[in-house]
């Protein structure tokens, strides 16, 4: 497997203008031991959606001065861009489309469309793909699973077909095992209770283990931030879209019943514990021929006690999630992608987290676990 | 996301045209980390010492171009508001400001997310009120800022 970043990691130092997009690439190139690739956002990193002829030479001048390699590059779908209507899946693969020949300027070999991309819309656009030779993967995102129609219909479709440009680009986060401790600490500065995040912590484990109150099928179709504001507004006024109603129910009385007198921002905090995926690092060893890159999804790397130097990410299952792709052959990239900066966003910047030192202790932990 | 710096802390002035108050104006970021198409973006919550500025009193300046009112930013469907580029809302308010410190409220209200929402049909029909909650992408809450106006125009 081949290390690489995706610049999202470093988002809060751009904001902040401590990094320019050479800077960051250059991190990626002499402060990471083994770690080459390139991953973007275009709308984060570029002038979009058009960067310009004269960008384009500087973007490749940093390629070859740094030894680095543009891997995947992440396009979003935004479909109220028109604002007089909704776009249909012929426009937002026309979207697509564009994003394809603007990550091919860049040289990139990868495009990941979201995890809520139509399957029709990546189909529309895979001619486009074909022809300049990208591939192209759709992002397996928790609280989605590598189990459902939306993984599957890519697989049968590249298996039918013999199509090996069409696959996916499964995140890390998927492999969570509860919420994060760094988004429990935010729920907290906000005004949620230490028990209601204990309740998150007790519902993920039984949620892993099979012994929860309630089922998630529903729900695992649906995006974590979508979620979160359906579940808000279910608390609030008792409605929601009646597939979810079931699982938003039991997810209710089960805070009620560790939570005394729960607030509003209670329910969310323990609502996080359905937005895990609760999928088998199974299925992704089978699916490692069709796994166009990975994100290496992380929240926060802290000290793994008793191993001074050596760091880890407590709510996530990297040792799993390697294994499998070391298993299924995976030869592809292992990019980082840091999240957990936004947890701490509601601070002073010197409380907040260097976004620099997190991907060095991520990287640090890639190494040891893809090491031979 | 950047709670606290979504406004310049040193940007809070009033607007003068023609020797004549007009308003006032802030710098704002946007908060999301891969900015927006302009036309996705639908104005602000804005409260300042307890006066509510709706999006109709208000217009943005950005790319270079003089402010508009995001009646006409709704038709900017191919430009991009970047991530990295400090946008100015103006507000238009005869007389402006006071001099002083001034307790401003404060939600960003973007049309964007990832893909289709139940919602979608509503918002292109009505978009959501700044400050609802809908529509409020990566500001979930209304922040409140403390900013002093940094000029001698306030009276």
């Amino acid at each position: 497997m081949k290390l690489g970043v995706s610049l999202y990691s470093y988002q809060q130092a751009q904001f902040f203008k401590e990094l320019s997009l050479e800077d960051q690439i250059r991190e990626v190139s002499e402060n990471l031991p083994g770690a080459d690739g390139i991953e973007i956002i275009d709308e984060m990193s570029l002038h979009y959606p058009d960067p310009g002829l004269a960008f384009i030479e500087r973007w490749f001048g940093w390629m070859a001065r740094y030894k680095t390699v543009p891997v995947t590059m992440d396009v979003g779908m935004d479909v109220l861009q028109f604002r007089d209507h909704v776009m249909s899946h012929a426009e937002c693969a026309e979207r697509l489309k564009r994003d394809i020949r603007l990550a091919k300027s860049l040289g990139f070999q990868n495009v990941r469309v979201l995890s809520t991309c139509p399957f029709e819309v990546m189909l529309a656009a895979l001619p486009e793909a074909e022809r300049l030779g990208l591939k192209l993967g759709k992002e397996v995102h928790q609280p989605m699973a590598l189990e459902g129609r939306q993984v599957s219909e890519i697989i049968e479709y590249a298996q039918k077909t013999g199509h090996d440009l069409l696959g996916i680009v499964p995140d890390f986060g998927i492999f969570g095992t509860r919420p994060s401790e760094v988004l429990l600490a935010w729920y907290v500065r906000r005004g949620a209770r230490e028990a209601a995040g204990d309740a998150a912590v007790e519902l993920a484990h039984l949620l892993r283990t099979g012994r929860a109150p309630l089922d998630f099928e529903a729900v695992s179709r649906q995006t974590a931030g979508n979620l979160r504001v359906a579940f808000k507004s279910f608390v609030g006024t008792g409605l929601c879209e009646p597939e979810l109603k079931p699982a938003f129910e039991a997810l209710k009385r089960f805070a009620d019943q560790r939570v005394p007198m729960a607030s509003a921002l209670d329910y969310v905090v323990v609502s996080e514990a359905i937005l895990l995926s609760n999928t088998s690092p199974d299925t992704l060893r089978q699916l490692c021929p069709h796994v166009v890159s990975v994100h290496a999804k992380f929240n926060y790397m802290s000290e793994c006690p008793g191993w001074p130097g050596e760091f880890q990410d407590i709510a996530i299952d990297y040792e799993a999630g390697i294994k499998a792709l070391r298993d299924g052959g995976y030869a592809g990239y292992l990019n980082s992608e840091y999240e957990g900066q936004r947890y701490f966003q509601d601070r002073t910047r010197a409380e907040m987290q260097s976004e620099i030192e997190q991907v060095r202790r991520h990287q640090g932990m890639l190494r040891r676990l893809i090491a031979p | 996301m950047f709670d606290n710096y979504l406004i310049r802390h040193d940007s809070l002035k009033n607007d003068v045209e023609g020797g004549i108050v007009a308003g006032f104006s802030l710098a704002v970021r946007h908060a999301n980390y891969r900015g927006v198409f302009l036309s996705l973006h639908a104005g602000y919550f804005l409260e300042v010492d307890g006066v509510e500025y709706p999006v109709s009193a208000q217009s943005f300046e950005i790319n270079g171009q003089p402010p508009r009112s995001f009646e006409e930013t709704k038709t900017a469907v191919w430009e991009h508001w970047d991530y990295d580029d400090e946008a100015i809302l103006h507000i238009a308010a005869p007389g402006g400001l006071k001099a002083g410190l001034h307790i401003i409220r404060f939600q960003q209200c973007v049309l964007a997310a990832y893909g289709y929402l139940p919602t979608d049909e509503a918002w292109v029909a009505t978009p959501p009120k700044p400050g609802s909650g809908a529509g409020s992408d990566k500001t979930p809450h209304i922040v409140t800022y403390e900013l002093s106006l940094n000029d001698a125009a306030g009276a």
